[in-house]
């Protein structure tokens, strides 16, 4: 989080996670093509001739939140692939608020399993308690076969300390709730820390509600 | 904080602060200089702190002119110095000059932030009247020639400069974003190397620990072998050396039963002190200072020597014992006392584990060794072969087990508890037999074929022809 009282501005830095091919720079991309050209910039990535995400994918926002105030959301996307740890360290820096972007086939749950525990290392190594770290989990390809079925999400979301969406991010399906989902869980323990509201005067609701029209589009989530 | 941290930051939040550090000088004079060539108006960029970064222009005769005088310079430089400072913070503005022309001033942003701007002009707006009075009013000004210099200004019409201008802007904007990608790749991979060789200056410095505390285990058990064996090595001596004198009647004369009592506690001690030699001798070379005293060994003196030891042993179990050393086979370079050790050690097995009426087989051929490290380092792949010679042990015997076969130069190994309690022995010496020849710089291989019998292949490095 930085927060510049003279600029009025309050950047917020929000980390697309997960293994590799599980459709994180997808997320980054859906929600370009989704948000309002207002308040996203552009796309910048990062990434190999095949596509697969070198260093990161970023995609700043910015969102006048009342008051003069404004509210800059950095989205970063790590690159999955087991060789570049240390980058993916190094992207985890200073992050506010971590979406952990799961691949639904039955066949990538060890893979899911593994990059989860490897974060919560990660985060450990940067001097980060895990358990204080907002995150959201997203199962995505929700379109795809022999998937886990909704009902073991819900089981496992019962479960689980995160919130759990779904998604088919390269339609957009369900990518904008995710991250709005984050977005509130990020400024929930922002607020509980920094007391923003008392400190700086910026509304937390009123914040929430501005990000969440000026992104606009929230498709509910149907189906494949 | 230091420029890197404050750098490092900037990549996490993946921020950019200065135009200058992310569009690229060449790029942006290239830029300025075919604007100026297509649209002939004045260019120059600057960064949010009005420095100068790329330019394109040609000096106006009337700029030119006004420069000769000195309120024309005044006022000249103070217009410009105005223009340089306004800082637009939306849209582009546009500042007049008292000659009749004007500058467009445009800002530069990237992710909403105001980075720099650029100045167009000057140019005389083509809806602008002739030259305004504020020329005339310049210090001892030449009015007609004013004039004639003012109708050289360059031109444009308003609406088509602040569309050129847009543009201009856009294209800048798009430089800036490339060059700020490529700044941040940079600075990312150069992290990630930086960050990569930290790991792994960690783990090295972990294993390098272990490996030490490793040695120190080793080196622990190589003394307390030594030890051990030193410690019981003198007080069975002893019980030889009395035992000895007993027999020898230094005590008085001894009945039957007695001498017989005396002869099982001599062989029993000789046993033991067969192996606590062994002991010593494994101890020494897994601390590594057993000494070989190198010289060229015949291996048929080597070969017979063997054999006239071990043929009265053979001969009671009616087993053929055959001695065949090939043609043109060098001379071992070695320590004679061990290679006899090695050979000694392996015939006795031979027989021990041939039945009645089998055949052991002793021989001795020329062969390659293959260089490096036997442990398995590759530094000998750019070197030649070394001339060897291969010492063979074959036997009708029992065999061994294939699982059995890689662990049988273990220490303390022996195939199954009943051929151990059978032949006697603790099982020390073929792995003693693999440290000798490890000592020497050689392989010793093992094939075997239960019921069929067994092979022992020595390979040692040969003597220099010479020697
Ligand atoms: N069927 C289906 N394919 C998807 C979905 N999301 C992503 N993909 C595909 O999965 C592949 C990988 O997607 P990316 O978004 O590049 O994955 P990533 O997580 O950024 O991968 P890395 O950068 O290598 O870590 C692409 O071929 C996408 O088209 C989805 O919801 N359904
Ligand atoms: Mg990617």
């Amino acid at each position: 989080m930085r927060l510049d009282l003279a600029a009025k501005e309050l950047t917020l830095k929000l980390v697309y996670y997960g293994p590799a091919l599980s459709g994180k720079t997808s997320n980054l991309r859906a929600i370009h093509r989704l948000a309002s050209s207002e308040a996203c910039g552009q796309l910048m990535t990062l990434a190999m001739k095949n596509e697969r995400t070198l260093f990161f994918d970023m995609l700043p926002i910015a969102i006048a939140v009342g008051d003069g105030f404004r509210v800059r959301l950095k989205l970063f996307s790590v690159p999955g692939q087991l060789m570049h740890e240390a980058t993916r360290r190094l992207v985890l820096q200073a992050a506010d608020g971590i979406a952990f972007i799961a691949d639904s086939r039955r066949s990538e749950a060890s893979t899911n399993r593994e990059s989860f525990l490897r974060l919560h290392r990660n985060l450990r190594h940067n001097g980060v308690d895990p358990a204080r770290m907002p995150m959201v989990v997203q199962f995505n390809k929700r379109d795809l076969e022999d998937i886990r079925s909704d009902e073991e999400l819900e089981t496992i979301g019962a479960r689980s300390h995160e919130p759990i969406y779904k998604a088919v991010a390269t339609r957009g399906h369900g990518v904008m709730q995710t991250l709005h989902g984050l977005i509130r869980k990020t400024w929930l323990k922002l607020e509980t820390d920094q007391h923003l509201e008392d400190r700086v005067g910026i509304n937390a609701s009123r914040s929430m509600r501005a990000i969440e029209s000026m992104l606009g589009n929230r498709p509910e989530w149907q189906a494949p | 904080m230091t420029q890197d941290d404050a750098n490092a930051a900037d990549i996490v939040m993946g921020d950019v602060v200065r135009l200058e550090d992310v569009l690229s000088r060449d790029s942006a004079a290239s830029l300025c200089k075919s604007f100026f060539a297509l649209f002939g108006l004045p260019v120059r960029v600057l960064s949010q702190e009005g420095d100068l970064l790329a330019e394109a222009h040609r000096d106006r005769p009337l700029c030119s002119y006004l420069n000769t005088l000195a309120d024309g310079r005044h006022r000249c430089s103070q217009t410009l110095g105005e223009a340089h400072s306004v800082q637009p913070d939306s849209g582009s503005i546009v500042h007049p000059c008292f000659s009749g022309a004007v500058y467009r001033i445009v800002p530069l942003f990237h992710q909403r932030r105001p980075i720099g701007r650029f100045i167009v002009g000057p140019y005389v707006p083509i809806e602008a009247p002739s030259a305004p009075e504020s020329l005339g009013s310049v210090e001892s000004i030449d009015t007609g020639a004013a004039r004639a210099h003012f109708s050289d200004m360059p031109r444009a019409r308003e609406d088509i400069a602040e569309q050129i201008c847009a543009h201009l802007g856009e294209v800048l904007e798009i430089l800036v974003f490339f060059g700020h990608r490529a700044q941040l790749a940079s600075a990312m991979q150069l992290a990630s190397v930086r960050e990569s060789y930290r790991e792994l200056a960690e783990k090295s410095e972990a294993l390098t620990e272990s490996h030490e505390e490793l040695k120190q285990v080793d080196k622990l058990k190589s003394t307390f072998l030594a030890t051990v064996s030193h410690e019981l090595r003198s007080p069975l001596t002893s019980i030889i050396g009395y035992t000895e004198m007993l027999q020898s009647g230094a005590a008085g004369a001894l009945s039957e039963e007695q001498s017989e009592i005396l002869k099982t506690v001599h062989g029993k001690a000789d046993e033991l002190l067969g192996l606590i030699s062994s002991l010593l001798d494994l101890g020494q070379l897994e601390s590594r200072t057993l000494d070989l005293r190198h010289e060229a060994v015949d291996p048929r003196a080597l070969l017979s020597g063997v054999g006239s030891t071990v043929v009265p042993s053979a001969n009671r179990r009616n087993i053929a014992l055959d001695i065949r050393v090939s043609a043109g086979t060098p001379k071992i370079w070695g320590d004679a006392i061990r290679l006899r050790q090695i050979m000694l050690n392996l015939a006795d097995n031979a027989i021990k584990f041939t039945h009645e009426g089998g055949q052991v087989e002793l021989g001795a051929a020329p062969a390659q060794l293959e260089p490096g490290d036997p442990s398995g380092v590759g530094s000998g792949l750019f070197t030649a072969n070394r001339p060897a010679v291969v010492l063979l042990v074959r036997d009708t015997g029992m065999g061994i087990a294939e699982d059995k076969l890689s662990r049988i130069f273990e220490a303390f190994y022996q195939v199954d508890g009943g051929t151990t309690r059978a032949h006697g022995g603790a099982g020390l010496g073929l792995s003693i037999v693999k440290q000798l020849v490890d000592a020497h710089g050689g392989t010793i291989e093992v094939t075997s074929k239960p019921g069929e019998g067994t092979l022992f292949t020595v390979t040692l490095p040969a003597a220099n022809p010479d020697a």
